[in-house]
This record gives C-alpha cells, structure tokens and sequence, in this order.
C-alpha cells in the first residue's frame, strides 16, 4: 500500500527533509535538557518516531487546525508547521515568557497557529478536532484538521465517536495514527485485534492508507492527497503511519514491551529504520541535496535551536501571587 | 407583564440570543424533535445547522461545541438529562474548565452546557441526579441554577453571553411552573453571581433553589401563621457564589437552613457552611443545619417522596435551628 513519492516537488521534498532535520535536533535539544535538568515535569522523546508529524504538518495552511502527537511534545509537528516555539521552550522552562505564561509546564497554545492545546489525557484529541471540523465546514472555510495522535488513542471510545461523527457529516479532518506499535510498556499487537488501526476506518466507510511512517516523503505523499479531498469537501481519511520508538516512554521510565526489556536485537533492527538516516540517503541519491548543503541544513537547526534556548533561559522564573493566578481562571 | 412557563422562559432566551448573534447554535441528541419544550420548534426558524443532533455519542457532541468554541462559535450543549454529561466529564470539567488559565489566557471557552435535573419525576439516579455541586467542584466552570422563568429567561441570556464555560442545569420539577416574564425582545439579563431573597424575614435564613426554593417558600408561608419569620435567599449562582447576600442575612437571623438537592458527602452546602463558618461564626446562634439527599443512590419510584428534601424536612430543620 506504500504510496510512490513521485508526485512530490522538489521544492517539496527539500522542505521535508529540512524540517526534518529541524524536528530532529529540536528533539536531540528537547532530550538532553531534561537531562540537563532544564525541564519541568518529563519529556517523551520522539526519536525514531519524527518522520509522519513532519510530513504531516509541513504542508499546512497556518488556518488549518493542527493536534500535534504528544510524542516530542508536539514541537516536532509545530517547528514544522512554522511556528516558532521559543515561548513553548521558555513553558517547558517554566519562564515568564512562556506561551502559557509559565503555568502549564508542558502543555502549549498557538490559538492562532491554530494549534489550540494539549490534553494529558490520551485520546482527547478527538472531540474538539469533531468541533473544528465542524465549524470549518458550517462556514466553509477550507480549513481542514491534521488530528494526530497514536495508536494507544484508538483504544478511547472518543476516537470511534469522532470517527463516526467525522465520517457521517463528511468532515475535513485527517485521522492521523502514529502507529508506533507501543503505548507506555503494552505493545498495540497485544492491545487491538486488528494487524492495521487503520482496519477501523473500513466500519464507517472512511477511506484509508497505510503508509512506512520511516519514510518522510512517503508519508507526506499520502497525506497531501487526503488534506486536498478533505479540502475540497471529500471528507476524512484515515492515515495510518507505520513507525518505531527508540527510546524508552518517558525518559526515566525502564524501556520494556509488555513487562520485559526490550532486546538489543530488536533495538538494533529499529536503528535501521533511523527516519533521517533513510531520508539522508534519498535526498543524497536523487541529488535534490549535497553533503555540503545538508551540513548547511544541520548548522542553520543548531543556530535556530540554540536562539530558542537563549531566550528560554534568559527569561524570569514565572511566580505569579495567588491572587493573580485566580483572576486568570476565568476569562473577562 | 405576561406570564410563561419556566420552560418557555429558557427556550425564549436561546431564540433571543441565536437571533441577536449568528455564532449562536445549539448541539444536543434529539433537540430537533425536542425531548424537552425549551427546545421545540427552534429547528423551524433556525434550521438543522444550528439545531444540531449528534449521535448518541456525548463526547463528540461535546467535542462539537468545544471546537466550535475555539473557532469563535458560540455553542448551547444539551445534554437532555444532567447525569449524562458524566459520559463526557473529563471534556466538560477539566478539557474547558483548565483551558483559559492553563492555556496562558489566550483565548476564551464560551460554552453553555444544559441539561434538565432533579428528583420529583420518579426516574431514579441517572435521571434524577444533581450535578451542579459536582461541576462546582472544578475550577474554570461557572454553575448556575434558575428557580423563576423571570430569572430562566435572563440567567441564560447572561450564560450565552458569557465568555466562559457555564453549566446551568434546569430542574424538571419546575419546568410547568408559571411566573411573570417581559416581553418577547424586551431584554434583560439576570447577571450570574448574584444571589436574590426572595423572601424578607428576620428569624431564620433558609438557602434553597429551584424545586427546592418552592418547599422552602411553601414552609416560610406555613409558619409564617406561628409567628417564625423566615428569609429565603436563592442562591441562583453556585459559581461565583454571592456569600455576602447570605451573610446579610445573616446579620438579621443569625441561622442558617442550607437546603441542597444534592448528596450531602462533598455537597455545594457543604461549601456554604464551611464559608459561612469561617467568615460568619460571630454571626450564628445555632449551627449551620442542612438538609440534602443522603448518600445513597436517587431512588426512583414513590419512596423518592420521602428521601429526597422535602417541605416535612425543610420544616424540621428550621425548627432545629430555632430550638
């Protein structure tokens, strides 16, 4: 079912591997300042598992409605969309700056990115992406929603209804599965009956593809053609991204499947899959980058990255009174 | 002035609000065909695009109105009876209650949530549960209760307008009840946090809403003929909470009858004592008494009558407080 990735520009596909590499350093940056201790709260690193939220949000309008995977904290999709995240860092930091003014640790808003919050609870992606789906089709307004999230998510009885409601009213939203194949320790193999999540959309009549979710062009492939339908009033699509978690669930967490550690073999048959590594050799061997110009990619995400982080750490502790967190539970 | 129906009252305030501004609409199961009169016929002027039915599936319907709300909409959810909004809890409570403090106070959450509550109906728990004590619990959520259509018809127009998260549940055992009610396009809001006496009295404050309010004022006029005066305040408001029109009261009886149609473990009557205890302790003879639902499911069928807050037990209180 894997998708050609002919159709792709090459303008397109250099955008791809460049917000790849973004996406990749910011999580290398993201990693090790929770070990730096320059984090609040956790990081669940999204190595292994960048590829589909690039390809998914690369390509979006900045009026379309995004829920980034909570893997990488979103900011591999939200780098990717455009957005710059130096005030989510400088949340992360728990700063003054912060784009929730330091009081939301790791959660994010981009109200107009269009990137509205995250939820700690899994699955509550679903009812609101119904509701941006719904107003952008009851005022027409083209807007489509990339609704990622992984294939734990479809244990929630909220996916089902929001695959029910999206497919009966033909709504412009992209049911988005980062398949990683695992939920904190449970493996998905244990956990659905169905080899593909993606089998679900078949009981709603919803179109589906399966695509290598290692492979950033492919991805991006089938899933500019489901924002162009759900764009044009085709309705939902459901694309199921095949992809790999390297690394443990939360940094911290022991890295197990089901209850036992995960092998060294199957640790070194993932680093095969490495999603930068396949992009590097296509982008090499289709000449559309040389190493020189890739080097050039590397040095510009560590200049952004490292401009990110300044800010963060040159910005004040955010320790508002009490009385001012109280007036700000509600809104005027 | 003319006289409605409590029910006509609300359903009068969704038409005003969805004529006055086009983001208005409603999202619910079967508001269409309307289980309940609030929303019958608001199809016919407004269409199906306003009056929207989902499937039976609460959190998609709720998600409707909470993505509508981030795209500037203005939803009505209903959720026909209020226990049902527990199939979408987490979304009503912390999904939008969290969302403007903890989101950096970028945007607000403009959602009003209904649904008809109350016991007198005999259909037992699911469909006789309170849930405004519940949903006063959490942070973000304005909760607000009606006990006139006069008050009906402005405390919705003040929800719809509301730039928060508002949960105003209506009880079914006063839907029928008739009160006077401007007229259609005369408009007025009855803003949300203030509290409203209805009664004058002077030897004991009873706080009671809704179905309750009516046993309260029943009790009041009863013993009004033995020469006890009573002040009955309703609260109208859980959340923001007008405790100084209670400690007014206060100042004048020096005790209070809590009356709350709600479990009494973890109640809003429990809140109002431990206020009134710590801002009014100099103000009390006697100690707060409340009268609530014991901790045991609603039961349905006849023996709801005498488990339930009723006039015998409302009286019985007041007696307490007074002996």
């Amino acid at each position: 079912m894997n998708a050609s990735t002919e159709t792709l520009s090459i303008e397109q596909k250099k955008t791809l591997f460049r917000n790849l590499i973004r996406a990749s350093e910011y999580n290398r940056m993201m990693y090790r300042r929770m070990m730096q201790g320059k984090l609040i709260g956790f990081y669940h690193p999204a190595e292994g598992a960048i590829a589909p939220g690039v390809a998914a949000s690369s390509f979006l309008n900045q009026d379309d409605n995004l829920n980034p995977h909570h893997r990488g904290h979103g900011i591999t999709h939200m780098v990717s969309k455009g957005i710059d995240v130096s005030s989510f860092l400088a949340e992360h930091t728990g700063k003054d700056t912060g784009c929730c003014k330091g009081r939301s640790a790791w959660h994010f808003s981009y109200p107009e990115h269009k990137v509205y919050q995250q939820s700690g609870f899994i699955g509550h992606n679903f009812a609101p992406s119904v509701g941006w789906g719904w107003a952008a089709k009851r005022r027409n307004s083209g807007q489509v929603v990339m609704n990622c999230s992984g294939d734990g998510s479809y244990g929630e009885g909220r996916a089902h209804e929001a695959l029910l409601m999206a497919q009966n009213w033909k709504l412009p939203i992209i049911f988005f599965c980062e398949n990683n194949q695992m939920a904190i320790f449970s493996r998905a193999s244990e956990m659905h009956p169905m080899e593909h999540i993606s089998s679900l959309a078949d009981g709603y009549g919803m179109d589906s593809v399966i695509v290598d979710g290692q492979d950033v062009f492919a991805v991006a492939e089938v899933t500019l053609k489901a924002i162009a339908k759900a764009r044009d009033g085709g309705g939902p699509t459901f694309v199921e991204c095949k992809t790999l978690r390297f690394n443990e669930h939360d940094i911290g967490t022991p890295d197990l499947g089901g209850w036992e550690e995960r092998s060294e073999s199957e640790h070194a048959e993932m680093r095969e899959r490495e999603p930068v590594t396949l992009a590097t050799e296509k982008v090499l061997s289709e000449g559309i980058f040389s190493q020189t110009e890739i080097d050039e990619l590397y040095a510009e995400a560590l200049e952004e990255i490292a401009k990110v982080e300044e800010f963060a750490d040159n910005s004040d502790i955010a320790m508002p009174s009490e009385e001012e967190l109280m007036s700000a539970v509600f809104a005027d | 002035m003319r006289t409605i129906t409590f029910i006509d009252a609300i359903k009068e305030a969704y038409q005003e609000e969805m004529r006055r501004d086009e983001d208005v609409f409603m999202v619910g199961q079967d508001i269409r065909g309307a289980i309940f009169p609030h929303t019958k016929g608001l199809v016919d002027e407004f269409g199906p695009d306003r009056i929207v039915d989902t499937p039976i599936s609460e959190s998609g319907m709720y998600g409707v109105a909470m993505g509508a709300a981030q795209e500037g909409l203005r939803p009505i959810v209903d959720f026909m009876f209020g226990g049902f909004s527990y199939v979408t809890f987490s979304e009503c409570t912390v999904s939008t209650g969290q969302y403007h403090f903890l989101h950096g106070s970028q945007r607000p959450m403009p959602i009003v949530m209904t649904a008809g509550v109350g016991t007198g109906q005999r259909l037992a728990n699911d469909h006789a549960m309170s849930i405004h004590g519940t949903f006063a619990h959490h942070p973000g959520i304005k909760v607000a209760m009606p006990s006139t259509p006069y008050d009906a018809k402005g405390m919705f127009k003040a929800a719809i307008r509301d730039n928060n998260p508002v949960m105003i549940p209506w009880h079914m055992g006063i839907m029928m009840q008739k009160g006077e009610v401007p007229d259609v396009g005369d408009d007025y809001i009855v803003p949300l946090g203030v509290a409203d006496v209805k009664r004058q009295g002077t030897d004991v404050t009873v706080m009671a809403n809704s179905l309750q309010l009516q046993h309260a004022l029943k009790v009041a006029e009863k013993l009004e003929g033995e020469g006890i005066s009573c002040e009955v305040i309703d609260p109208r408001s859980f959340v923001p909470f007008d405790l100084d029109t209670v400690l007014k009261s206060l100042e004048k009886t020096n005790r209070l009858v809590v009356v709350d149609e709600d479990w009494e473990s973890g109640s809003f009557a429990n809140t109002v004592s431990a206020n009134v205890m710590e801002s009014g302790f100099d103000l009390l003879d006697a100690p707060v008494t409340r009268v609530t639902l014991p901790n045991m499911p609603v039961p349905g069928g006849y023996m709801e009558d005498y488990i339930a807050p009723n006039p015998e037990k409302i009286e019985a209180a007041i007696r307490k407080v007074l002996a």
